[in-house]
């Protein structure tokens, strides 16, 4: 059996005292997709970063193309024919695509950049692998799933032969998923190694050969793609059996939120949503469904006070929202999970109990007399830790060095801990692990079942459909279907109305939007 | 009126506008170099000076042009200390570039004692020389050519370097290199690209070019070194660079148009002696701050434009 990298009884011991990899070992064969899966923490990480040069095991053999690989730098892994795609694009926005794929090694006539030579060449790997991309475009322009290509085509500008993406689908939306799986494919159909590191297993299951599961710093096995099932794959990553599985709403609320004809307009006149009307009940989580950028976010921070109201009305029971500041309607009760936990959720260099008492500095038991009361935000800190089980070394720890599922509990934390009357939810489990999800998901539901009226946006459409009772369906900022959730309800239903090929009639939705 | 005008369309008046332009052109493209690479250099005011200092002292005893050298070495010094102290030892870039100044505003005043033998206002004593001037005689008497008369040698030189310099950010690797540290750091560090390297030598070549503008000030402008003389060029400079949007060639003219303006408070007190000479003197400073003001504005108003929220 040929392999193009064998690594065995990799072993690497942070300084510190954290196991993040223990004898791990992994197989990788010529040409084939090979998914690497596990929870956060559970070393997917450091074992690539080991395989890219940028950590160096403390014991165990790498081998790559049979021979024994000490790499001292990625740049070492670079000339061995491997190369990483970051979840973290390290791109320059303002450079053009091909300046940004050459950078570092650009072609070169005498003391002068080639730029017709680099152009033509990014061009060419740009079609050979099927990354559509124009090379001349400015990088900031173009939107993530473009920019992921920039840097795939990055790597294989300097050839290489095993390319280890790094959790790629977290940032696309679900056709980007598509465009990348295609490229994918030709990448292996060009004879091209890819290790793909993920935990959205349907993702994985469609894409991979081979899947190499890891739990807690050790491989727990290697499965044949084709030969294993979503649960069987979970359980194998969990230890245990895991039941993505949600209880709808039993609880029938009266009418919490009701929007009605509201109107959203950019700073430069752009409508953003129009003429937009539903109602939330209590006790109900309604999904806000459709591709990024139709309206679903701008409607959520219409409700929560950060975007402005050209026309129509937000009401929280009868107390209309719209003139009010973000402060106020959170003493009203309303909570909310943003979209972006990096820039809008959380304060990356202040401290985890500073994060979760940010929302409530005019609480009398955390500030008196315009002095912060330090203990009483410890304690409360250690509370919500311990509650929301948050990963973390201590309530003094920065939240930027935690992992990404454990600042989004960090932010849920925050938001949940007083039971909200209105729940606002953006994108609540991107790039977080399955148990987590389970996790988020469940202090969701808690929050619903206790009466919180719910609004729910993601680009997950399972997620949407495992949580949601009612689901209404954005299209160019209108809502163009709604329905209640059922189990007849598929994603591709929703698809069409998404994409604009089909929508509904007043009279269809008037029973789903009530 | 017409006597300002008159004054302002002549000849005498170009050759002084280049003559006040020519030490902002080099602080601004070493302005331009660091803030390029990510450090912005507030240092530039210092580093001219001292390089002032040095190239007159050194002109002293020395050819011209080894004065000149000595003070471009000055400041490629003062650049490559501040890099030690900005990227080896992480200390705020800022910081270390007002320690420049100060160090700057004091020790010269300590090196002209030290080097005249007490005396702490000029370089009166010492016998420092001048950069050639340029001259054209041929020239003289042709309509429009004849301003090209009579230049600082280091004022053609000038020209040259704001297109080499051009050339090398937009035309070579290494520009690319050096665009890439400042504005995203992150990306030519996954290249392997030195990131700590590319901003030693920006500021280095940062400090070299202050270094030609403080001789340039003290050897051709006024000969001779005066306390303080730099006067506030290099924090002109470093608005320039923005007012120049960023670029070589914007640079080259905002430089310009404050030399104009210096060249201006040169020539309105002899002609408007009603108004405070000190009131004339502050036009190039009130410039810098309306400029930066309408340049925001501007960059606001095209943002919208864009769609782009801030």
């Amino acid at each position: 059996m040929q392999r193009v990298i064998e690594a065995r009884g990799i072993t690497r011991i942070y300084p510190g005292g954290t196991v993040a990899n223990d004898g791990v070992s992994l197989v990788v064969r010529p040409g084939e997709v090979h998914a690497v899966v596990g929870e956060n923490g559970a070393g997917k990480s450091t074992l690539m970063k080991i395989l890219f040069g940028i950590e160096k095991p403390d014991a165990g053999d790498l081998l790559i193309d049979g021979r024994e690989a000490r790499f001292e730098g990625p740049r070492d892994a670079i000339d061995r024919g491997v190369g990483m795609v970051f979840q973290h694009f390290s791109l320059v926005p303002s450079f053009t695509v091909y300046e940004n794929v050459v950078l570092g090694s650009e072609p070169r006539a005498g003391a002068r950049f080639d730029r017709a030579a680099a152009i033509e060449r990014v061009r060419h790997l740009s079609e050979t692998f099927r990354l559509k991309v124009d090379p001349e475009a400015q990088t900031r322009t173009l939107p993530v799933g473009q920019q992921q290509r920039v840097e795939i085509l990055k790597a294989l500008y300097r050839d290489a032969k095993i390319l280890i993406l790094d959790e790629p689908t977290a940032v696309l939306a679900p056709q980007e998923v598509d465009e990348l799986f295609t490229a994918i494919r030709t990448l292996t159909a060009e004879g091209r190694t890819v290790i793909f590191i993920a935990h959205k297993l349907p993702e994985v299951l469609e894409i991979s050969d081979r899947i190499t599961v890891m739990r807690a710093g050790k491989t727990v096995g290697e499965v044949v793609a084709a030969e294993t099932s979503e649960p069987q794959l979970a359980a194998m990553m969990v230890g245990r059996e895991v039941a993505l599985r949600v209880d709808r709403s039993t609880h029938d609320g009266p009418r919490a939120v009701t929007v009605e004809n509201l109107t959203l307009k950019a700073d430069t006149g752009v409508t953003l949503a129009e003429n937009l009307s539903l109602n939330v009940h209590e006790g109900e989580i309604v999904g806000l469904v459709g591709v990024e950028g139709n309206g679903q976010a701008e409607l959520l921070e219409a409700v929560a006070g950060l975007r402005a109201v050209s026309s129509g009305d937000i009401r929280l029971k009868d107390t209309s929202l719209t003139a009010l500041s973000v402060l106020e309607r959170r003493h009203l009760g309303l909570s909310s999970i943003p979209e972006d936990r990096l820039a809008e959720g959380l304060a990356v260099e202040s401290t985890t109990a500073e994060n979760l008492v940010a929302t409530r500095l005019d609480d009398p038991r955390f500030a008196k007399r315009g002095l912060l009361n330090l203990r009483a935000i410890r304690a409360h800190a250690t509370a919500l830790i311990d509650r929301f089980s948050i990963r973390v070394g201590g309530p003094e720890f920065k939240v930027g060095t935690l992992s990404g599922g454990n600042m989004q509990k960090v932010v849920v934390a925050r938001e949940l801990s007083e039971q909200p009357v209105v729940l606002l939810v953006n994108q609540p489990t991107r790039g977080v692990d399955l148990g987590a999800t389970q996790f988020i998901w469940k202090s969701i539901t808690d929050a619903r079942d206790k009466g919180a009226a719910v609004l729910l946006s993601s680009a997950d459409l399972s997620e949407l459909l495992a949580l949601s009772d009612r689901l209404v369906v954005f299209y160019h900022g209108r809502i163009v279907a709604a329905f209640r959730n059922s189990e007849a309800l598929t994603a591709e239903t929703l698809g069409s109305y998404m994409l604009g090929a089909d929508r509904m009639d007043d009279g269809q939705m008037e029973a789903a939007l009530r | 009126m017409i006597e300002l005008l008159t004054a302002v369309f002549s000849v005498t008046f170009f050759v002084t506008v280049i003559r006040a332009s020519t030490p902002l052109v080099f602080a601004t493209m070493g302005g331009l170099i660091s803030d390029l690479s990510g450090a912005l250099n507030v240092a530039l005011e210092g580093m001219m000076l001292i390089a002032a200092l040095t190239s007159v002292i050194v002109s002293a005893y020395a050819p011209w042009w080894v004065g000149v050298l000595a003070g471009v070495s000055a400041g490629a010094m003062l650049g490559a200390v501040m890099a030690l102290f900005h990227l080896r030892l992480k200390a705020d870039i800022i910081l270390v570039g007002f320690g420049v100044n100060i160090l700057a505003t004091g020790g010269t005043v300590f090196a002209l004692s030290l080097a005249t033998g007490g005396d702490k206002g000029t370089s009166i004593n010492l016998p420092s020389k001048a950069i050639p001037r340029v001259n054209l005689p041929f020239l003289e008497d042709v309509p429009v050519l004849n301003l090209l008369h009579g230049h600082s040698l280091l004022s053609w030189f000038a020209v040259l370097t704001v297109v080499a310099i051009w050339y090398f950010l937009y035309r070579t690797p290494w520009g690319l290199w050096l665009r890439g540290v400042g504005e995203y750091p992150a990306a030519p560090e996954a290249a392997g690209v030195n990131v700590r390297q590319v901003r030693t030598w920006a500021l280095v070549a940062s400090g070299a070019l202050s270094g030609l503008g403080g001789a340039q000030l003290a050897m051709f402008n006024y000969v001779g070194f005066t306390r303080d003389m730099t006067a506030g060029r290099g924090f002109i400079a470093l608005g320039a660079v923005l007012l120049g949007a960023r670029h070589p060639i914007g640079a080259l003219f905002a430089a310009l148009l404050f030399g104009v303006f210096e060249a201006l408070s040169i020539v309105m007190p002899n002609l408007f002696s009603w108004i405070p000479g000190e009131l004339i003197q502050t036009i190039p400073f009130v410039v810098t701050v309306l400029a930066l003001i309408l340049l925001s504005i501007r960059a606001q108003r095209a943002l919208k434009a864009r769609g782009v929220a801030n």
